[in-house]
């Protein structure tokens, strides 16, 4: 197993992944931990990833309460396009929810295709099976085109100001 | 990442050689106990000098045969310790008095900070496309080849990402270690 670490570091990353998402047996926990004992190249990588695994842990998404609206935020600047590793964690984001009175806030998405549309819709179903409602707030120029051609704003509501986005949702049943 | 030290075997019949190694093999040791009781045990330490103390006994009465297995050795003892630890922790009664709450062994409030600047500066040197293969290899436990499918990069764009990003942090964790050291926590 040794020669294997050594000889290619992404084969020893996926060693490192597991044991430290405990995704390895038990016999082959004991042997990598019997090996990073006196392997310090091998223990200073499993720290490394460690710590890189905790600055990554930071969320994607910011979530604030305001009255019982649930708001949204993308903390970097992002794309929700098919290969956007967003929509995921957007979907679960919201279907997590307890309640279904959700903003998105689109201030940090600038682009969008027709995958994270659905995915917006898929959402938005969510709510409103839930007897809730899913706005959008603040959308870029190129994605309110994109809601504008495909219509999808006709169902999905979007505001450019916050306050206004929350009082909407005081129409609905708390 | 590259590639430094080959494990290296102790003399374990040399009293001063046997010490030196296990002190530098005391951090190592402390995160394979916490890894397996929890990072948050307060026991932690003690289970490793129990470990410490056998492994030393041990390697004077002569009972490590094979120097180059002595890590192999080591983490033995350490699991016996840690069984044992178990074992007591379910067989022991409850303390009937209310005892002091031992002193802190985890990082203090300075430490937790310094470590997440550290941290978070590290991420910030990141571009955004490198964080999100990254999170989807670590956090989503997707596979290379499925990455390599949604993000339309090439197996070498991969390694490159991976690489660069370990080898920052990796400076991060190293340069935190000897701040650590040097500051005597």
């Amino acid at each position: 197993m040794s020669s294997a670490w050594h000889d290619d570091p992404i084969v020893r990353e996926h060693y490192i992944r597991a044991y430290l998402n405990r995704r390895l047996t038990d016999e082959e926990a004991e042997r990598f931990e019997a090996h990073y004992l006196v392997c310090d190249e091998c223990y200073e990588e499993m720290q490394a990833t460690e710590w890189l695994i905790r600055g990554l842990g930071e969320p994607v998404l910011e979530r604030k309460r305001i009255n019982d609206v649930t708001v949204l935020r993308f903390v970097e600047e992002t794309q929700l396009l098919a290969a956007s590793l967003e929509l995921s964690e957007l979907a679960n984001a919201v279907r997590m929810q307890k309640d279904t009175k959700v903003l998105i806030d689109l201030s940090k998405v600038s682009r969008i295709d027709s995958t994270g549309l659905g995915v917006l819709m898929n959402c938005y179903c969510h709510a409103v099976k839930n007897s809730g409602a899913l706005k959008l707030l603040n959308p870029d120029a190129p994605v309110k085109q994109v809601l504008s051609v495909t219509r999808v704003d006709a169902v999905l509501q979007s505001f450019d100001d916050e306050s206004a986005a929350i009082a909407s949702f005081q129409s609905l049943p708390s | 990442m590259r590639h430094r030290r080959a494990p290296r075997s102790v003399n374990v019949f040399v009293l001063s050689e046997t010490i030196e190694y296990l002190e530098k093999i005391r951090p190592k040791l402390r995160f394979k106990v916490g890894y397996e009781v929890g990072f948050l045990c307060p026991d932690i330490d003690d289970i490793v000098q129990e470990t410490m103390a056998r492994f030393l006994i041990a390697s004077q009465d002569g009972k490590i045969r094979n120097p180059e297995a002595a890590g192999a050795f080591l983490h033995g003892i350490c699991r016996n310790v840690i069984s044992e630890y178990r074992r007591r922790s379910q067989r022991d009664e409850p303390m009937p008095e209310i005892v002091p709450e031992p002193p802190s062994r985890t990082l203090s409030d300075t430490e937790r900070f310094a470590y997440r600047e550290a941290i978070a500066k590290g991420m910030e040197q990141l571009p955004d496309r490198d964080r999100k293969i990254l999170r989807a290899f670590y956090l989503e436990e997707k596979t290379k080849e499925e990455i390599l499918r949604q993000s339309g990069l090439t197996d070498q764009n991969f390694r490159v990402i991976l690489c660069r990003a370990k080898e920052r942090f990796r400076q991060i964790y190293l340069e935190q270690t000897q701040h650590r050291a040097v500051s005597g926590h």
